[in-house]
């Protein structure tokens, strides 16, 4: 451990200058706590290599190096924990034995800190209580936006005239149109632009519980960006890890290294044209029990998932009934299927009622005739308001106006539920009512690519029919992998039964072998009840997880950490006077900022605290004009002690910005009790 | 004028009057006592001007609440009572119909490789090996130690997946990397990097083409060319495929409908491919760019098969015929398939390349790909670079393989002789000997019509689609039983804008040795002709 000195000695050196208010251990007693917790990692370590051990007590193979390597993972900087990011709040007592990263997955053992991701039975999903800020702010926002306009305009004219030769990208030249439009750019050369420095910010390293920052500067107000070659650690509250599996180590990490060596980097071709691997199968298989209907289908980018399948089940004379808030793929893969298309206002069940109720009465446009069929396309968890569908609702409605329901699960599948099987878990309702259930890799499972599922037929002429088995490459092994461990790790794996054809287990086909009947072997596959444990047969057999992960204790400590940093932002930012939207349960956790000057604003100085914070800040065209806001995803790997140090920062910025506009003030929390209460907060 | 206005006086009062108590209302609009005082003065001055104008608000309002509205023009208005009834008669047909036995034959025998693919890849459903004629593995990069050790490394320090779209934290260094690797290996000023190979162009011609600009395409273009333009809502023109000739045509006629209209200088694009994932075919490059320019259109080129694939390194059409790819104004290529990774990039300037960065919507609203892929890419071209050895044995292998092929009676081969990929066709029963004789046939000199994609021999295509995919899925698994993994060309019947002519479609790779490609070609050739004689 050659870094441990320089690394005291710099930390020593920095402590002064600490004002986290959470107890920093000295790094002399740090170092000897996890000397301690090595021997201990160790002594676990050797009773794991013994076969029979039971799972829950061995330790995952993964930890055969010192557990100094989950605080210490810096190899090409300088130990320095001046931002507070690298240690834990507080060492390793003797019972915690941490196999995660602390930079990737934050060490938190406090089983107060957990909830479970579910909807309270019997009661109506809350309407969203929407707090108009004051006057004063949407004048002001407007009043912005109108000098920006103006002043943007103002520009163009002057420009145009002092400096032509900067603006001849946007005027015809030697017979060639412009590529880009003079009135179709004003939006981003003269808004975005001035925005620029919070989009894009290019990244180094895993997109975990902290994320490196390659500094950058712009000597011409967000013209061209400099990296000045320095990196910058700093919380990340930003990227869509929800259960955390963004790691470089740990049992998914090394199953995938696993698999690249056995298998290589790709796969070599479309599904259908020779590019399809056992692996496929056997993942499809797994994500079909994962989220509880009869089969799936995987396809390499999530995106392309709604933009290729969709128009395999719709097309001409089908009427296809979408949430106005619904994500870009959608709309691409709707107007690709050449249906027609309807809106309802967002998550509005009167609404979408309303509008059924005309469309069916009237058929098809002109001539009249019936719809073909209806399909109606909703997300489970929308990634900008961070609400959730009213699911219960929209069942209803289909039990009557027979449509069909297509939900995107891009955000919800994995991070809602008390099994995190989406918001149909969320809401303990059966998977099965739903038609089509469609869902990304990118977010929860830190893989990349997407699903869709459902009955078998549908999925079989998905696979023939969606653009994707032709003509898109398959998804590569090393993802693939990927999402089956850690899909494995929230079901946990069934242990295997010693007797076949007991009760439990049943001889049959399995749909994974179906899909390929040239498959000779019949597996013997343990009857899977969903929501249940993976069973052994469905991971590929050279995979074995560590006992932490296949025992499902991990899985399920990741949802419930997640469902109660979710809960803890959430109440506490509204504690604390913001006016936030979405569902408590959401980990997508927007913050209302409205005027979109204090966007920059508020970026900036959450990246320029002692201990950086990066934040997503999204504006109009994304959101209404108005409503500009700061998006939080927060993630199972982050510590109770983040999120306070997000509320912290917010309490701080929001009073220097004016964005508390929420609650009465005599109803708000200060910080400090939010944080100490933060078991009644969360619950709330 | 005084006539006119005796006689609408009281129409005058009454709308005086209305105005006036309308006024109150009125007043309280911020910005009204502006309008207030102008249509005061102007109805004193010319009351005929006020009417005028007032026609012309409400048939302005009108028409602007008709263009909102146009489709509840025939609305009939239902009581509830009848709408419950009308929605309790209504069956909507099933959401997907069951596949049929054809294809579900089809998709059972599709291919399924157990462990890693490769030239020798095992079978789930034999258990065997096979050699593979089928999978995209043209560079033989698939199982490279290199780039698997290099890929290891990459993920113990960045994991797998970014999490994050590039716009939020999703733009890794690494990424930065492989994009600046793919604009020097060809030598543009930048590139973009897209997660998916087949999304890339279909998200990047809908960011250039608007509404109202021209395309002018081949009629041969893959699918994902064609999703992109239906995509833009462009004006398209279509040419015949791969037929330059046609396209100056076409090009002409453009001006010329333009000029006619006195319409505007609006943006056009020539939208074709490299080297046709159809059929294999190459466009000639130094021709279509001296047409490009004095056209003065801007150029689309999907290289997804000719990227990494022929020149001497793999640079591409560019490098083969030695044109500078910066001519090209956007080269879409594969980072999948010669590249043996995932996704897909688009080379032009830094201008073209800004642009996608906001407008291309499968770039803005997917995540970036995982670290190690782009990593893989960026090792691909190093050794591609380093390497001609590889594009030199892939190109010797192919030679090989067309030097059997081309001398089978029963098929007709539209791949250009440099193709990577080799498609064959059943020879036509009717038509007679010569290979080329189909297109030919049916001589005319009358053009093809530019607004229809349909080619116009279409009409005497005299293929049965149907039995001749039966015929080749024959020979796919004849070929299969005696150890060589070869596919059709999987289309998506009904969905695609012309149906092609059924296919087999070989791959070949420079990982197989000559010998070894020439013996799987020949046990190709057996399978043709075995089952082929058959069906005489
Ligand atoms: C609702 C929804 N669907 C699909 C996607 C696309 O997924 P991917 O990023 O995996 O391409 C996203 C991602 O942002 C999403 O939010």
């Amino acid at each position: 451990m050659a870094l441990a000195k320089p690394a005291s000695i710099s930390f020593l050196k920095k402590r002064k200058s600490q004002t986290l208010s959470s107890p920093m251990p000295s790094a002399a007693s740090y170092l000897s706590a996890l000397s301690q917790a090595d021997a201990r990692a160790r002594n676990h370590n050797n009773a794991g290599r013994s076969p029979t051990s039971t799972p829950a007590l061995s330790l995952s193979s993964s930890i055969t190096s010192s557990s100094e390597d989950t605080v210490l993972n810096e190899d090409d900087t300088i130990f320095d924990n001046s931002d507070g990011l690298a240690l834990p709040a507080r060492p390793p007592t003797s019972e915690q034995v941490f196999t995660t990263v602390h930079t990737e997955f934050g060490h938190c053992a406090d089983q107060r800190y957990r909830l479970v991701s579910e909807h309270p039975s019997g009661t109506e999903l809350p309407s969203h209580v929407d707090y108009d800020p004051p006057y004063y702010i949407l004048l002001s926002t407007y009043v912005s936006y109108l000098i920006l306009i103006c002043l943007g305009h103002v520009r163009d004219f002057v420009g145009k005239r002092l400096n032509p030769s900067s603006y001849t990208h946007l005027i015809p030249k030697n017979g060639y149109a412009p590529l880009n439009s003079d009135f179709d750019s004003f939006y981003t050369r003269r808004l975005k632009t001035r925005l620029d420095e919070c989009f894009s910010q290019p990244v180094t390293g895993v997109a975990g519980r902290t994320i490196v920052l390659l500094d950058r500067i712009s000597p011409d107000y967000n013209h061209t960006q400099i990296f000045t070659g320095n990196r910058t650690r700093a919380l990340n509250i930003s990227s869509y890890n929800y259960l955390g599996f963004a790691q470089a180590r740990g049992g998914c990490a090394d199953a995938v290294e696993d698999s690249i060596r056995r298998y290589g980097i790709s796969t070599c071709g479309t599904r259908l044209t020779g590019g399809s691997s056992d692996l496929h199968t056997i993942s499809e298989a797994l994500v079909a029990n994962f989220v509880g209907m009869e089969d799936a289908l995987i396809s390499s980018m999530g995106f392309a998932t709604n933009s290729t399948f969709i128009p395999a089940l719709v097309g001409k004379g089908c009427l296809v009934i979408s949430d106005e808030l619904n994500h870009a793929s959608i709309r691409f893969g709707v107007r690709l299927s050449g249906a027609h298309v309807r809106m309802f206002k967002h998550n509005d069940m009167k609404s979408l009622e309303s509008l059924l109720r005309e469309v069916i009465s009237q058929g098809q446009p002109k001539h009249h005739r019936p719809w073909k069929k209806i399909l109606v396309i909703v997300e489970g968890l929308y990634s900008m308001e961070g609400t959730l569908v009213n699911l219960p609702a929209v069942i209803e409605l289909k039990k009557k106006y027979k449509f069909y329901l297509f939900v995107d699960e891009a955000h919800s599948i994995g991070a809602l539920g008390p099994h995190g099987r989406g918001v149909a878990d969320y809401f303990g309702i059966n998977p099965r009512n739903i038609d089509m259930l469609m869902g990304t890799f990118t977010k929860s499972f830190g893989a990349a690519g997407g699903y869709i599922a459902g009955n078998k037929d549908l999925i079989d002429r998905l696979r023939v029919h969606g653009h994707s088995g032709a003509y898109a490459e398959a998804m590569t092994p090393a993802v693939l992998t990927q999402v089956v461990a850690s899909m494995a790790s929230i079901m946990g794996v069934a242990v295997p039964s010693m007797n076949p054809s007991s009760s439990t287990s049943t001889l049959r086909l399995t749909s994974a072998t179906n899909s390929a009947p040239n498959n000779t072997a019949c597996a013997i596959e343990e009857e899977y009840s969903h929501p249940g444990a993976a069973p052994p047969s469905s991971l590929p057999q050279w995979l074995t997880l560590p006992p932490a992960l296949s025992s499902g204790i991990e899985g399920s400590n990741r949802l419930r950490r997640l469902a109660f940093n979710a809960r803890y932002l959430h109440n506490g930012l509204n504690k604390l006077g913001f006016i936030t939207y979405g569902h408590p349960a959401s980990p997508i956790v927007p913050l209302l900022l409205f005027n979109p000057g204090k966007m920059n604003m508020f970026h900036r100085m959450m990246k320029d605290r002692q201990t950086p914070i990066v934040v997503v800040v999204v504006a109009y065209p994304a959101t209404p004009l108005v409503t500009s806001r700061v998006r939080f995803c927060v993630s199972a790997a982050h510590t109770k002690e983040d999120v306070d140090t997000v509320l912290r920062a917010c309490d701080e910025i929001g009073d220097v910005l004016d964005l508390k506009h929420g609650i009465k003030p005599s109803e708000r929390w200060s910080v400090e009790q939010i944080c100490e209460r933060a078991v009644e907060v969360a619950e709330m | 004028m005084n006539a006119t206005s005796t006689t609408i006086a009281p129409v005058l009062d009454f709308l005086a009057h209305t105005l006036t108590t309308a006024e109150t209302a009125f007043n309280k609009l911020p910005g009204s006592a502006v309008i207030q005082r102008y249509v005061k003065s102007s109805h004193q001055n010319d009351p005929g001007r006020t009417i005028l104008e007032l026609i012309l608000f409400i048939f302005a309002i009108r028409t602007l609440l008709q263009s909102r509205t146009r489709a509840e023009k025939n609305f009939i208005k239902f009581s509830d009572k009848e709408i419950d009834e009308l929605v309790d008669e209504w069956t909507p047909e099933p959401l997907g119909q069951s596949l049929t036995p054809q294809e579900q034959a089809d998709l059972a025998a599709v291919p399924i490789i157990t462990g890693p693919n490769g030239p020798k890849p095992k079978l789930v459903s034999t258990g065997k090996t096979a050699i593979n004629l089928a999978s995209f593995n043209f560079t033989g990069l698939s199982g490279h130690e290199e780039i698997k050790e290099r890929a290891v490394e990459t993920l113990r320090k960045y994991g797998l997946g970014s999490c994050g779209p590039p716009g939020f934290y999703g733009t890794l260094d690494v990424h930065m990397e492989l994009e600046r690797d793919i604009a020097d290996f060809l030598g543009t000023e930048a590139a973009i990097l897209y997660s998916q190979g087949f999304s890339t162009i279909s998200s990047v011609i809908p960011a250039f083409c608007k509404r109202g600009d021209i395309i002018v395409a081949d009629r041969g273009v893959n699918f994902s060319i064609q999703k992109g333009i239906q995509i833009s809502r462009s004006t398209v023109r279509w040419f015949d495929h791969n037929d330059l000739k046609s396209l100056e045509e076409v090009l002409e006629s453009v001006e010329k409908e333009r000029k006619k209209r006195r319409g505007p200088l609006t943006r056009r694009f020539i939208v074709t491919e490299g080297i046709f994932e159809k059929d294999g075919a190459m466009v000639d490059l130094p021709k279509l760019i001296d047409i490009k320019f004095k056209h003065k259109y801007r150029l689309i080129l999907d290289e997804s098969i000719s990227f990494g694939t022929v020149g001497r390194t793999g640079r591409g059409l560019t490098e083969l015929y030695n044109v500078p790819a910066s001519k090209v104004d956007m080269l879409v290529g594969s980072v999948a398939n010669a590249l043996n990774s995932c996704g897909g990039f688009c080379a032009g300037s830094q201008i073209v390349v800004n642009h996608q960065r906001i407008n291309g919507l499968s770039f803005v609203f997917s995540a970036s790909m995982p670290a190690l892929l782009s990593v893989a890419g960026s090792e691909g071209i190093n050794i591609l670079r380093n390497t001609p050895s590889i594009l030199a044995s892939l190109q010797e292998n192919i030679q090989a393989a067309r030097a059997i092929l081309d001398r089978v009676d029963c098929i007709t081969i539209p791949s250009h002789p440099a193709s990577p990929i080799i498609h064959l066709y059943v020879k036509n029963s009717k038509s007679s000997l010569h290979p080329s004789t189909a297109t030919t046939i049916v001589p005319s000199n009358k053009p093809s019509n530019p607004t229809s994609i349909l080619p116009k021999d279409a009409a005497s295509w005299d293929w049965d689609v149907q039995a001749e995919e039966k015929i080749l899925q024959d020979v796919v698994d004849e070929a299969l039983a005696q150890g060589v993994l070869i596919t059709k060309a999987k289309r998506l019947r009904g969905q695609e804008m012309v149906d092609p002519r059924p296919s087999i479609r070989l791959a070949l790779t420079s990982a197989l040795t000559k010998k070894e490609t020439e013996k799987a070609i020949g046990v190709v050739k057996n399978a043709l002709v075995k089952v082929l004689s058959k069906r005489r």
